[in-house]
């Protein structure tokens, strides 16, 4: 099997219908970071597109150096950037209420039932962070990436990618826990 | 270490990123240190219970949206090639369409047109010609394939439209006119094998096709047909066709109006 770097510089040489292997491998992950920084399941499947667009139109800037992927987070965040500019933040998050929606099914009896309330506050909470520290939080949390990889994203040092992590977990029980009470 | 210094690596301790030998210390610590552990199992819940969060399934045409999206990219890039480049593209775009969609005919007229034009404004280039004989010839294959594939639409209107570009058609192969027979021989409705009889008519300088003309008056049953096939034998002053007539007025059902007819015509070619 071709290694994504690999596959991505035959992308650049223009095979363009290389993507197509990357966006199979990638286009879950992809999804499930900018769903957690939109909260707008249409809208992240928009802004996947438009990631891998600009990954084909700036082919050119993948050099081979760094791992793919942090190519691929570095154009998704530009994307972000954009849409953020695009929209209030106000109108980005106006379906937070529909948050039962994005939360685990399941019986509404015992743990299950206290997990579920448990993550709808900790959704909410999520939503009263800064961008910066939910995109942090949820590099780390949900795409479960390693401090030394988001720093490669992020273009930081990796202690100051830890020391943002905590912070931003930090930032979220205090929210949290103000909620609960 | 103080407290404070332990708190801040909670996160890396729960995320498993704690270089060993610190976690080591950190556990001894939390161990020894009810406030600090406290303070962790909130911090592991608040980690824990974010790992509860889903997020709904993205759309299952996903893989399909990204496909239409790199066809558009593709296209949008091959507008650097040349557009001669641009034109084979296409045109071989069609060329795999075409079994399925007649429209594509005309599609392919527009592209020889545009073919044209393109090789008028650089006339001078030789390649450019050669390349426009290889195209026309490309063209006149697909308008055949066209034709052929019209021929079996269950549309009767399709069937006579996929006739009719046999008039398009300067050379028509023997595929063509086997086809053109078989459905003036076998095609239930009588306009369409009226309208290929036409067509037929229009390709008589092939011997073979005024051969399978004979032929087939002793195939037809229906009275128009019958004698349009007379008026066409006439006029193409087919003198062979005789035999084939006298066989036809043995026919016990004929009708009367055709019976007289074709002796009439037996009259006038003899
Ligand atoms: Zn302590």
């Amino acid at each position: 099997m071709l290694t994504d770097n690999a596959i991505m510089l035959k992308v650049k040489e223009g095979d363009l219908d290389r993507m197509g292997l990357l966006f199979e491998r990638y286009h879950r992950q992809l999804y499930g970071f900018l769903f957690h920084m939109t909260y707008k399941k249409e809208l992240a499947e928009d802004m996947v597109q438009h990631t891998f667009y600009k990954m084909l139109k700036y082919r050119n800037s993948f050099t081979g150096t760094g791992e793919f992927v942090h190519w691929m987070y570095t154009v998704a965040r530009n994307v972000l950037k954009d849409e953020y500019k695009k929209m209030k933040r106000a109108q980005l998050h106006d379906d937070v209420d529909n948050i039962s929606d994005i939360l685990p099914g399941g019986v509404h009896t015992g743990d299950m039932y206290d997990k579920k309330e448990a993550a709808r506050g900790l959704h909410k909470a999520m939503e009263k962070l800064s961008d910066e520290q939910r995109e942090i939080l949820t590099m780390s949390r949900f795409q479960e990436l390693k401090h030394q990889e988001i720093a490669e994203i992020l273009n930081m040092t990796e202690g100051a990618v830890k020391v943002r992590v905590h912070r931003a977990m930090q930032e979220l029980k205090s929210i949290y826990t103000k909620m609960e009470s | 270490m103080k407290c404070e210094q332990y708190q801040d690596l909670f996160t890396d301790y729960i995320n498993k990123q704690l270089p060993a030998a610190d976690k080591a210390a950190f556990e001894q610590h939390i161990a020894a240190c009810p406030a600090c552990a406290k303070e962790l199992k909130a911090f592991q819940q608040v980690w824990d219970v974010l790992g509860e969060v889903t997020i709904p399934e993205p759309s299952a045409d996903m893989p399909m949206r990204f496909n239409a999206m790199l066809a558009n990219y593709k296209a949008s890039v091959t507008e650097e090639v040349s557009v001669w480049d641009k034109l084979k593209g296409q045109w071989q775009q069609l060329w795999q369409w075409q079994p399925r969609w007649p429209m594509a005919y005309n599609l392919a007229i527009l592209v020889v047109g545009l073919s044209a034009g393109f090789w008028f404004l650089n006339g001078n280039k030789n390649a450019d010609s050669e390349k426009m004989k290889t195209l026309a010839a490309e063209v006149h294959e697909l308008k055949q394939s066209v034709m052929l594939s019209l021929l079996e639409n269950p549309s009767a209107s399709e069937r006579i439209r996929g006739v009719s570009y046999t008039s398009e058609i300067k050379h028509a192969d023997k595929e063509v006119i086997d086809a053109l027979f078989a459905t003036l021989n076998n095609d239930p409705n009588v306009n369409v094998r009226l309208s290929t009889l036409d067509a037929l008519a229009g390709l008589a300088n092939h011997p073979e096709v005024r051969q399978g003309l004979v032929q087939s008056i002793s195939q037809q049953d229906s009275p128009l047909l019958q004698s349009a096939i007379a008026d066409v034998m006439l006029k193409l002053q087919e003198k062979s066709s005789v035999g084939s007539f006298r066989e036809l007025l043995k026919q016990k059902n004929l009708d009367k109006g055709v019976k007289q007819k074709i002796s009439k015509t037996i009259s006038k070619l003899i």
